[in-house]
């Protein structure tokens, strides 16, 4: 019999694997007898097979199941939040009276106010106007990175947590997303951090996330991100993740993101 | 209840019927990607991320597709995700003393200690393709047919794989027992 070694080896697994047919097995077990290579083979896939299949079960650890139990519950809870009406009909009529009255109110007081405050608020305006030019200015300065970064401070220090200026956060946000330098982006990250209360502010963290390339830029998102609680942003990790451009750190980052926002 | 009934009541949000899912082959998954990484730690990472997405991805599960073959291409792609950025073959970076130690409980008898650290040397030589068909096939016992059906491929074709894995795993694991 001729066969060559892979067609050989091929066989003999079969035969240890108790898969061969009738007229193979003989075939085989023929060779075995008069070859003493093909036994040597035998003997070691047998050897080898043996070890395979003696192999003993890895055991994961406790945690494993722990972590899996406390996002199932996360998951669940998320299904049934969005599934929950708020309001029985009774409450429902109970907290509109309520509201329309506290809506009431506020508007009458708010005409009261509002001639007496006119005038205070005009000077305040014009003082924030001048302000606001001036470190939109800055921000806009493509000549310089530092000069920029300088308008990204001020930004964040003449702005009030309470009312965040809307022109300002919106600077911040370009400046955040298209800055050429990494530390002018990092810089706005952190004055947006200010406002994170904010609606538009949050959605515009989670968009950024993916238009970050510098991954200490991604790795200082994804950790406000998180900081902030803000369960939106799973699916730009997950994004991250699944990214074959991603760094292993940045990833690394971004699971740990998961595992604490689920 | 079979998988496939589970899954679908999970993809219909019973979400509580993914916890007898994780029960019934969170060891599988663990084994398989320790097998491949190597790295306890990681593996158990890696496991908790393949949970993860079954469930967030629950609606793409398609019926009549089965469980078992979802559950390992959505392993295999965690894993591949985890390595495909730094290119590396993991083989490449294992420090394989470090990792039989870490990798193994303690074995009662020495000379399956032994033979189980060959083993394991001789599985990190191999490349990523070939140690993953014998992780499937030999160590969690998965039929070709099903093995075929994860990766996408005929019968046959892993057949044959399987058998070069093999040889090419015997050449290593006797050339290491000389040393």
């Amino acid at each position: 019999m001729n066969m060559d070694q892979e067609k050989l080896s091929g066989m003999i697994i079969d035969y240890i694997d108790g898969k061969l047919n009738e007229a193979d097995k003989q075939l085989i077990e023929q060779e075995l007898v008069k070859n003493a290579e093909a036994y040597k083979l035998y003997e070691q896939l047998k050897e080898l097979i043996q070890v395979m299949d003696q192999s003993k079960k890895i055991e994961p650890s406790e945690k494993l199941k722990q972590k899996f139990d406390a996002f199932l519950q996360a998951e669940i809870d998320l299904e049934q939040k969005s599934k929950t009406v708020f309001f029985t009909p009774a409450w429902y009529r109970a907290a509109a009276a309520v509201a329309l009255l506290v809506v009431g109110g506020g508007v009458g007081y708010w005409i009261s106010q509002q001639n007496q405050q006119h005038a205070e608020l005009l000077a305040l305006q014009k003082e924030m106007k001048e302000t606001r030019r001036l470190v939109l200015a800055q921000m806009n300065n493509d000549q310089s990175a530092s000069q920029r970064m300088l308008g990204v401070m001020a930004a964040y220090e003449s702005v009030q947590t309470d009312r965040p200026d809307d022109e300002i956060v919106d600077a911040l946000v370009t400046t955040m997303n298209t800055d050429g330098n990494s530390n002018v982006r990092l810089a706005a990250i952190e004055a947006l951090s200010k406002f994170t209360e904010e609606e538009k502010v949050r959605k515009a963290l989670v968009q950024s996330l993916s238009a970050q390339k510098d991954p200490v830029v991604q790795i200082a998102l994804i950790q406000l991100l998180v900081q902030m609680k803000e369960k939106e942003a799973v699916k730009s990790f997950e994004r991250i993740i699944d990214d074959e451009q991603s760094l292993p750190a940045v990833k690394d980052e971004a699971h740990a993101g998961i595992f604490k926002l689920s | 209840m079979s998988d496939e009934t589970l899954m679908e009541a999970v993809k219909n949000g019973n979400l509580q019927q993914a916890s007898v899912l994780f029960d019934r082959y969170n060891k599988r998954i663990f084994n398989f990607l320790a097998r491949m990484t190597m790295d306890r730690d990681l593996a158990e990472d890696l496991t908790q991320n393949v949970f993860l997405r079954i469930i967030k991805y629950r609606g793409s599960y398609r019926e009549g597709m089965r469980f078992q073959s979802w559950i390992y291409q959505v392993a295999r792609n965690v894993f591949s995700d985890h390595y495909q950025v730094a290119k590396n073959k993991t083989s490449g970076f294992v420090d394989v003393e470090k990792m039989s130690e870490s990798i193994m409980d303690s074995y009662e008898s020495q000379e399956q200690d032994e033979r189980e650290k060959l083993l394991h040397k001789s599985l990190a030589m191999l490349n990523d393709e070939q140690r993953e068909l014998l992780v499937l096939t030999r160590f969690q016992q998965m039929k070709y047919e099903e093995v075929a059906t994860i990766m996408d491929t005929s019968v046959a074709n892993i057949k044959v794989k399987v058998h070069r894995a093999i040889q090419k795993l015997r050449e290593h694991y006797f050339q290491l027992e000389r040393i």
